[in-house]
């Protein structure tokens, strides 16, 4: 984002990890931890009993799984400053490709896998080459790739849009049950606490906040900004392509608009969580989980109510809105 | 960032010199203007009937809207605004809009004072958010644009205009040659272009893009320029939302998505630089023209169109590293 941070938080660095109990009331956390409690409360009062009941507490779990993981890995790169928006069309993108291989040819799962990764994380490296060696805004860039990803998608998956790669043992393991929620949901939500611990409590976390919050600050500090940023944009683009292969195993097929739009729904939320996707070093992942439960919540009463899902777009696109007003309250940045 | 509208650095080489000597953004104009170019020699050696009127029609027709858009869109970024992500509802609204007033037999011309109008507000209500907020547009764009999107499939899921109004008749016609909906976006980018570096108020908006807080010490308001961009640039949104709606068959509130990236890859080909401050409006022209071309070429390499959006995906890749290094080299 060297292009777009023309002004710069205040905030001094050594301010930014001393989490202190003032920050913990105001800060972002609690704000979204309070939304949260108002979705739940009216989907209490207004679905009944039956919002919190396991069965819907697993159809949102199910829902949430493959974002969330995608969130996990995508944080880092918002953190360092380098917003990925092409992890939606990378989904798709990948799903595609590895039901393509599987279906289509007739590869073996672990292959495919490889293969797909492989090739996600190259393409995640043109994003980096573009962003970090060349400068290019990371938003024009990446919605670049965006484009192009969805445009393979459609060609891989010619002519009917769908292809199917049906396997048993992937299939029982996606949609796994442990205890009451879906296995993979217990998962997500164990890989974006590691990413919440590798943020706030390892140095590497401590180097992408700031490399995000102050790229002069953090070279001077003997921070590599360009190896942080490029190994972020890597990650994003690996779990954004783990996610389409876990989508094909969970669906048995992959369509050419598997994953439209995600970009947009992990980012919303990201953002009602206390990221930004111009300023880097702030948020945590544990802000990111909470913003996509309010996310999925809100989605999810409106479905059970059968009320069209456009709805949940126009409640997210203003719950965004008063994120970022509420963010710039607290002091961060102003665009004059 | 460096005003290349003025005058470049002077260098000590040869090619330094030369440089400044020409007038701003003609390296781009040369670069843009050999990749169309070759793009049309490359096309035209592998099929001859590629080099025919109805190529130039079918590119034509394709440059109107993304050229009007595109001039919105450079407004926004040489005044330091960076991306209008609202297009495309704006322009849907506005299409939606032309198409209602249409079916209740509204005269033509009050109709097209309204599409503007809305266009306008359209603008007008995201530089509010942005101005009162003091958020960025980015943001707020990509927010109004998601809320209003999902209002309109809340509204309609196809609409068309009248088959028989004069909107749809001329939308469809050609005029010297050439469609109808083309000369309108010649005659804007030619207007703009030429007022934006030749006025007070062009000026004013060029220097914030540069360095905002420097127009502001010069006593420019930063307010007021916002707001007024804002609104041409919703302007511009409401002219390609009667080009669209006249022009186009049915429509659904989604259609206007494919225009985004076209738009946006055609004004940073053009030099617009997303970070302000630099761009020549002409250049659009070429940048447009150049776009416009890739689909037509496909189809006659055989191609499907799908390969389409690879290949603005990777133009658009491949026109933000420029932009970026160019940017940097500027900033040093």
């Amino acid at each position: 984002m060297s292009n777009l941070d023309a002004s710069k938080s205040a905030t001094p660095v050594s301010a930014m990890f001393r989490p202190s109990w003032r920050d913990l009331l105001t800060g972002a956390e609690t704000s979204i931890a309070v939304t949260l409690f108002i979705v739940v409360m009216v989907g209490v009062f207004w679905v009944g009993p039956t919002f919190v009941s396991s069965s819907n507490l697993s159809i949102i779990g199910l829902y949430l799984a493959i974002p969330m993981l995608i969130a996990a890995t995508s944080s880092f790169a918002l953190l360092a400053g380098v917003v990925d928006l092409s992890i939606g069309s990378m989904v798709g993108f990948s799903s595609c490709l590895f039901a393509l291989l599987v279906g289509t040819f007739g590869w073996d799962m672990w292959s495919a896998g490889a293969v797909c990764l492989t090739i996600c994380v190259a393409l995640g490296a043109i994003n980096a080459v573009s962003i970090v060696i060349f400068g290019a805004d990371a938003v024009a860039a990446t919605l670049g790739m965006l484009v192009g990803l969805r445009g393979a998608a459609y060609l891989f998956s010619l002519p009917s849009g769908q292809l199917t790669a049906f396997d048993p043992g992937f299939y029982d393991l996606t949609n796994q049950n442990f205890g009451p929620l879906p296995l993979m949901f217990i998962i997500s939500l164990i890989v974006i606490g590691i990413a919440g611990i590798v943020v706030s409590r390892t140095r590497i976390g401590r180097h992408v906040k700031a490399v995000g919050g102050d790229e002069r600050a953090a070279t001077r500090a003997g921070i590599s900004v360009a190896r942080i940023r490029f190994a972020a944009l890597m990650l994003s683009a690996f779990g954004a392509g783990l996610g389409g292969i876990l989508y094909v195993g969970l669906l048995g097929s992959a369509s050419n608009l598997t994953g439209t739009g995600l970009e947009f729904q992990v980012y919303a939320a990201m953002m009602i969580g206390g990221y930004s996707i111009l300023r880097g070093g702030v948020g945590n992942p544990l802000g990111a989980a909470l913003g996509m439960l309010v996310v999925a919540g809100t989605a999810n009463i409106l479905d059970v109510q059968a009320i069209s899902p456009y709805y949940a777009n126009i409640i997210v696109g203003l719950l965004l809105l008063a994120a970022v007003l509420l963010d710039r309250l607290r002091g961060g940045d102003a665009y004059h | 960032m460096a005003d290349a509208l003025s005058s470049s650095a002077v260098s000590s080489n040869w090619w330094g010199a030369l440089k400044a000597r020409l007038p701003g953004g003609w390296g781009n104009a040369v670069a843009v203007g050999a990749g169309w170019l070759l793009l049309i020699i490359i096309t035209g050696l592998r099929r001859p009937d590629f080099l025919s009127h109805q190529t130039i029609l079918a590119v034509s027709f394709t440059m109107a809207i993304v050229g009007v858009l595109a001039v919105g869109q450079a407004l926004v970024g040489v005044s330091g605004g960076y991306i209008d992500l609202s297009q495309p509802a704006g322009l849907i609204l506005v299409a939606y809009a032309v198409t209602k007033l249409l079916e209740a037999n509204v005269y033509g011309p009050l109709v097209l004072v309204i599409a503007l109008v809305i266009g306008a507000s359209w603008g007008l209500f995201n530089a509010l958010i942005i101005v009162w907020g003091k958020l960025n547009p980015i943001i707020v764009t990509l927010a109004t644009n998601f809320v209003v999107g999902a209002l309109l499939f809340l509204v309609f899921q196809n609409a068309q205009v009248p088959i028989n109004s004069d909107f749809a008749v001329n939308g469809k016609g050609y005029f010297l040659g050439l469609p109808n909906i083309w000369w309108p976006m010649v005659v804007l980018v030619l207007v703009v272009g030429f007022f934006l570096p030749r006025t007070r108020a062009g000026r004013h908006a060029i220097a914030v893009g540069g360095n905002a807080f420097a127009a502001q010490a010069r006593g420019i308001s930063l307010r007021t320029t916002r707001i007024a961009i804002f609104s041409l640039s919703g302007l511009c949104i409401g002219m390609a939302g009667i080009l669209f709606a006249s022009s186009n068959g049915p429509f659904v509130p989604t259609a206007g998505a494919t225009f985004q990236l076209p738009v946006i890859a055609a004004v940073i080909l053009s030099g617009v630089s997303l970070a302000g401050g630099r761009g020549s409006i002409w250049l659009i022209l070429l940048s447009v023209g150049f776009l416009s071309t890739v689909p037509t070429s496909l189809v006659f390499f055989g191609l499907s169109s799908y390969w389409q959006a690879v290949f603005q995906g990777a133009i658009l890749i491949v026109a933000v590293a420029i932009d970026g290094y160019r940017s940097r080299r500027q900033a040093r």
